[in-house]
């Protein structure tokens, strides 16, 4: 007996009880990632570092900024296509307008005009060996008008 | 004898046990409020991931098979080079007429995705006049409700933002691939550089940023109709798909609840 009043086998099993969770307790607070739980069941700060990469491709409203002269001349057609759809990823070039962008050949345009039958029939498509084989695309086709010719 | 513990000591403890459960949510919530102070997980220009819901859907009819979609994926998001990764895709689907005296309405489905269609597709070997219909169907992350990948994750690499992506933590993640066995959509990889699982992330970096994901970026049809739920704009383009087509989700009956919806899509495609 001692002053708690406890058999001391009972006293040790309190002891080493109280031991195990309290190991359990520091364990879990020092090794818990700061914002687990932030959200929900995971690391919060794993949002954040998907969202810290750099965007490849600027978006269409970058490009208004220096060239707003081409979006607004842009007719039916390639008016609603995004300038990095032709053009490639360009924020290397909005950061920096010496870097050029990708040089375009008679394949960018095929690559959406050449005919497919799984393409929808609406869609205005070419045969390139029917379509003035032999001469580039953008000598009778402006590239941002493409109704209109040079 | 005294008994070596009084009734009025057991009430006591009993009652003061009691009290410390009782306030362990309490302690949480304290606790967690302090962390927050100290690290808080914050994303670029004062995001908030509570404030956003977004989802992407595909109208199956403006598909032209250009490919950019696939080939934006893989710049914007360094995927590996190889032809056995991707975030998003485009599948080709041929259906064939019936043979002759054959009671059927359609005959074979070839279904074709060289490298991905990231290169757009060449012309297809089967005779024009052998082809019923064709269309292409563009792939990504199905954005499950009920994510077999996330119930799959032994370790909870994979989870549910709040602003409905479903991303997986690198640093948790033990490449065991479960989760891409267990994706019915085959959405996921294994990184052959990281030996981690990867996916689609609904370009997390690009919306959090006010940026479009760059397969919309790049889509020159609008076959891939993107916004934000809690936050509808005037002639909001989710609003207006779901006005004006019929949706569906692909595989419905293994009950993953996909929240990508599909416009004008036949019964072939899985
Ligand atoms: C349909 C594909 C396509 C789209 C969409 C497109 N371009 Fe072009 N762009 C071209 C082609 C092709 C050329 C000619 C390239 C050459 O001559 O080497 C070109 C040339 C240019 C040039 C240099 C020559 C000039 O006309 O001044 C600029 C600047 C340019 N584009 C900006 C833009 C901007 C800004 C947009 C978005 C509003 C845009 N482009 C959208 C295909 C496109
Ligand atoms: C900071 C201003 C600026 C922005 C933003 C910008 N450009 Fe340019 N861009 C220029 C300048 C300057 C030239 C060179 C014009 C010249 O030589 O006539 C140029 C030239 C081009 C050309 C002609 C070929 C070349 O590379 O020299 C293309 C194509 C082009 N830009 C596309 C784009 C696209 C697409 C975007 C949007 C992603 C964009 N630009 C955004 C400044 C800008
Ligand atoms: C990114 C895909 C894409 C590329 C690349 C592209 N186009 Fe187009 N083009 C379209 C779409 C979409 C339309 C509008 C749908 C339609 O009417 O077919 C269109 C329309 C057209 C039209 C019909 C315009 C009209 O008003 O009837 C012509 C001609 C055309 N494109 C020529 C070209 C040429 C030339 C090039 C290469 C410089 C090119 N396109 C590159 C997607 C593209
Ligand atoms: C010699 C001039 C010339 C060249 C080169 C040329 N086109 Fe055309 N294209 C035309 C003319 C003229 C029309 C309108 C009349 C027609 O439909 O043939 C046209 C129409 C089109 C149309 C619309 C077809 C439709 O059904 O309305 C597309 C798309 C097109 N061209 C794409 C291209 C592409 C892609 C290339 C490059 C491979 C190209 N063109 C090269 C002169 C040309």
């Amino acid at each position: 007996m001692n002053r708690f009043g406890l058999p001391p086998q009972i006293l040790r099993l309190v002891l080493l009880t109280a031991l195990i969770v309290g190991t359990y307790a520091v364990a879990r607070t020092l090794l818990t990632p700061a914002t687990f739980g932030q959200y929900g069941h995971y690391r919060g700060a794993a949002l954040e570092e998907t969202a810290s990469r750099k965007p490849l491709f600027a978006g269409a409203k970058a490009c208004d900024e220096c060239h707003s002269d081409v979006s607004e001349k842009a007719t039916k057609g390639h008016k609603l296509i995004s300038c990095e759809s032709c053009h490639s990823a360009s924020s290397a070039h909005v950061r920096n307008p010496d870097i050029t962008t990708v040089k375009l050949t008679d394949n960018s345009c095929l690559r959406c005009h050449s005919s497919d039958p799984a393409r929808p029939a609406r869609h205005k498509q070419v045969t390139t060996i029917e379509h003035y084989p032999g001469d580039h695309c953008i000598e009778c086709h402006l590239p941002h008008q493409p109704n209109k010719s040079p | 004898m005294k008994p070596s513990c009084s009734r009025r000591r057991l009430l006591g403890l009993l009652a003061g046990g009691a009290g410390w459960l009782a306030s362990l949510p309490f302690a949480r919530t304290a606790k967690a409020a302090v962390k927050n102070v100290f690290a808080s997980a914050k994303t670029p220009d004062g995001y908030n991931p509570t404030k956003h819901h977004w989802l992407m859907c595909i109208d199956v009819d403006r598909c032209i098979g250009c490919g950019l979609c696939a080939e934006a994926c893989k710049a914007e998001n360094a995927v590996p080079q190889s032809s056995n990764y991707f975030r998003t895709w485009i599948e080709r689907y041929i259906i064939k007429k019936p043979a002759p005296g054959v009671a059927a309405l359609r005959g074979d489905v070839i279904v074709d995705s060289p490298n991905g269609g990231r290169n757009g597709f060449p012309p297809t070997l089967v005779p024009k006049a052998e082809i019923l219909k064709a269309f292409f169907v563009p792939k990504l992350c199905n954005l499950c409700e009920h994510s077999p990948c996330a119930q799959a994750c032994p370790v909870g690499a994979t989870f549910d933002t709040p602003d409905g992506v479903v991303l997986v933590d690198p640093t948790y993640c033990i490449g065991c691939g479960f989760c891409i066995q267990a994706c019915p959509y085959g959405c996921r990889f294994m990184n052959p550089d990281t030996h981690t699982a990867e996916k689609c992330t609904l370009c997390y970096h690009r919306i959090t940023r006010g940026l479009q994901p760059a397969c919309v970026e790049v889509c020159p049809t609008k076959a891939r109709i993107f916004g934000d739920l809690k936050n509808p704009t005037e002639k909001d383009p989710l609003q207006e798909f779901i006005r004006h087509n019929k949706v569906f989700t692909l595989k419905p009956h293994l009950g993953t609840e996909p929240r990508v919806l599909y416009a004008n899509i036949d019964k072939e495609v899985r």
